[in-house]
């Protein structure tokens, strides 16, 4: 058996320690936070506009100063270096290419500046990564928004950076471009192995590249994980309904069945796994259950008799269903929630199934998440659907 | 009938054509006054052709002189002006500073008041500060009147740059001063250069302020003026001639520029 020896190279951590901003004018865009961004991983900053995502970014890069805090590259402190001194680089949002420099020229500042004086093949390898060897001799202008963009990586890339940090970099594309360089930028991260910060509004942009994304509000992280525990564990209503969609039921505890607690909804009765609940469960209290709309299965009310035990159900009738393809949305109007939404894959489609139809949902308890009901139940959707 | 329809379509194109004569012609009279050949001392009948004046643009007593007077002013003015206006024109756009407000509408009074009035109010000044009228006193009062129009100028441009570029040069190791170099210059450029032209133009073919602050310095414009009291030489048509080639060349050559870099681009 052999030992693999497995040492951490931690030079391109990024540790935030206790870093706050608060402005000339009184406004605090960040609030004191501590944050670690491993070494080689790709973490994103998602939040609304204004959450102090982007003010946390430039304070890393050193373009804004914190009010409080410290920020350490590895082991280095940098907090006091001014941004041309620290081992850092920016994608920035609508790219801020230099519109008197070529292509070649833009590419090759940061080496230019730091003294390298033959740059002609590193900058032409790496106008090559990003598939834009053709176009060295033109000026920014001349490109098309996608060329610009990777011209912007590239600009940042070259110069080795011990962490890349991108501001919204994809913002001014269209979907499907989007889309594509997502993939891109994400090829490119694990392809040269340095730590990306990505600072997005886009709660699927997050999630398609990060390996582990922090969600801010209003300046706090309100929670951190990797995507797939984000989506399946929120622990604020802000999480919950800012990634995808929830659905919210206000319930109150009743008992404890082994790991699992029991509540009344409505003169129902719902399970909820304790392990999921991020809400104190002491017997009467409130509980917001949440339940993401894929988890739901919608049955015909004639057919209930059908559905199999220890399931979660509530009785509604449909209000509303929309065909998209690949599913249908319905929203079911309950005694217990307004306006619940299921989305049901197109597999076999019950055509019974109409607005007017009394229904049950039902769904896996395990699915079920708890959350502290002392909190808006809208909070974050307004934020996603302003984008 | 036919015609009306004619004039109908070319309406806009033939009002155009007038308008750039209207522009134009004072300099067609002055280059075509400059080959005459006048009986009298003054060249305000054509006579006939002639090459002398262009043969001895300098046969006028102090005229060259006075010219040369004029070209210096007009470099250093414009040099001065130019600096000093760059500079104002960052600190209002960049940096939040008290009275900024007050500063900036204080910048254009000098172009909206009367010249005359500022003529004689520099006069009083530089009387009362027992200041030798010359050389000196014309550059400070043409420096001091060019600022606002290289203000303006440079103003438009610095405002229209996105602050990014210079925090995007900063992140690619560029320290303050090669920031300023590479990245904030080079793309300001095309105001300060206006701002400069425009300087020139005005400080060359000033009259009012150089007329009450010049002294027994004589610069061009006070020649001409000077010289139309007693009749006026062709050479002075020689000289405008002369700068209005200069100045079209100049054109020219920025629009051959550009338009090969266009051309190289495309």
């Amino acid at each position: 058996m052999t030992t693999v020896t497995n040492k951490t190279d931690n030079t391109g951590d990024v540790r935030l320690s206790g870093i706050s901003k608060t402005y000339d004018n009184g406004f605090t865009a960040v609030h004191p936070l501590d944050l670690t961004v491993p070494q080689g991983s790709f973490f994103a900053l998602l939040g609304a506009s204004g959450c102090g995502k982007t003010t946390t970014l430039r304070m890393i890069a050193g373009l804004e100063e914190p009010s409080s805090g410290t920020v350490h590259l590895g082991e280095q402190n940098v907090t006091a270096l001014p941004p041309y001194k620290r081992p850092v680089n920016t994608v920035f949002q609508s790219y801020a290419l230099f519109p008197h420099l070529d292509i070649f020229e833009n590419v090759a500042f940061g080496l230019r500046r730091r003294g390298i004086k033959s740059v002609k093949k590193q900058v032409e390898d790496m106008l090559d990564l990003v598939q834009l060897g053709e176009q060295a001799r033109k000026k920014p202008h001349q490109l098309s928004g996608g060329q610009q963009q990777r011209v912007a990586v590239a600009r940042a890339l070259i110069n080795h950076p011990k962490v890349l940090l991108l501001d919204e970099p994809l913002g001014a594309l269209d979907l499907k471009l989007r889309r594509q360089m997502q993939l891109e930028l994400k090829r490119i991260q694990t392809e040269v192995g340095i730590t990306f910060v990505h600072v997005t509004h886009d709660q699927e942009e997050a999630m398609t590249m990060a390996d582990t994304v922090a969600v801010m509000n209003a300046g706090r992280v309100e929670q951190l994980g990797s995507p797939a525990d984000l989506y399946e564990n929120p622990r604020t209503t802000f999480v919950a309904n800012f990634l995808g969609t929830s659905n919210f039921i206000e319930a109150e505890v009743d008992t404890k069945n082994g790991d699992d607690i029991v509540l009344k909804a409505g003169g129902g009765k719902l399970v909820l796994p304790e392990a999921r609940c991020s809400a104190p469960t002491a017997t009467g209290g409130k509980v917001l259950v949440g339940v993401r709309p894929e988890k739901i299965s919608l049955t015909h009310a004639d057919d209930a008799g059908d559905i199999p035990e220890g399931r979660n159900r509530i009785t509604g009738r449909i209000a509303d269903s929309s065909f998209i393809g690949v599913s249908t949305q319905y929203v079911v109007d309950s005694p217990v929630c307004p306006e619940f939404e299921v989305y049901a894959q197109n597999i076999d489609r019950d055509a019974r199934l109409v607005p007017g139809t009394e229904v049950v949902l039902h769904w896996n308890p395990a699915h079920t998440f708890g959350l502290d009901a002392a909190q808006d139940i809208d909070a974050g959707i307004q934020e996603e659907a302003a984008v | 009938m036919t015609f009306v329809k004619w004039l109908k379509r070319n309406l806009v194109v033939i009002a155009g054509l007038l308008t750039l004569g209207y522009l134009l012609l004072p300099n067609v009279v002055v280059t075509v006054f400059s080959f005459n050949n006048p009986k009298g001392r003054f060249n305000y009948e054509w006579q006939q052709f002639s090459l002398d004046a262009w043969k001895d643009p300098c046969g006028v007593a102090d005229m060259c002189g006075s010219l040369s007077v004029s070209l210096q002013i007009a470099f250093w003015a414009t040099i001065g002006a130019t600096v000093l206006g760059t500079m104002i024109a960052f600190a209002l756009v960049r940096y939040r500073f008290r009275a900024r407000g007050a500063v900036n509408s204080l910048i254009f009074l000098p172009m909206a008041m009367p010249e005359v009035v500022m003529a004689a109010s520099l006069l009083t000044l530089f009387l009362n500060m027992g200041a030798q009228l010359g050389f000196w006193t014309i550059l400070i009062a043409h420096i001091m009147f060019c600022l606002s129009f290289v203000v303006t100028a440079v103003k438009a441009r610095v405002m229209s740059m996105d602050p990014r570029l210079e925090q995007a040069a900063q992140d690619l190791y560029a320290g303050p001063f090669q920031t300023f170099v590479r990245v904030t210059l080079p793309i300001a450029a095309p105001g300060i250069a206006a701002g400069a032209m425009l300087a020139f133009a005005l400080s060359f073919d000033d009259f009012i302020i150089t007329n009450f602050n010049a002294g027994s310095t004589v610069t061009f414009p006070m020649f001409v003026w000077g010289s139309a009291q007693r009749g006026t030489p062709v050479q002075i048509n020689v000289i405008g001639t002369a700068m209005f080639v200069v100045a079209v060349l100049f054109v020219l050559a920025s629009m051959v520029i550009s338009n090969r870099r266009n051309k190289q681009k495309a």
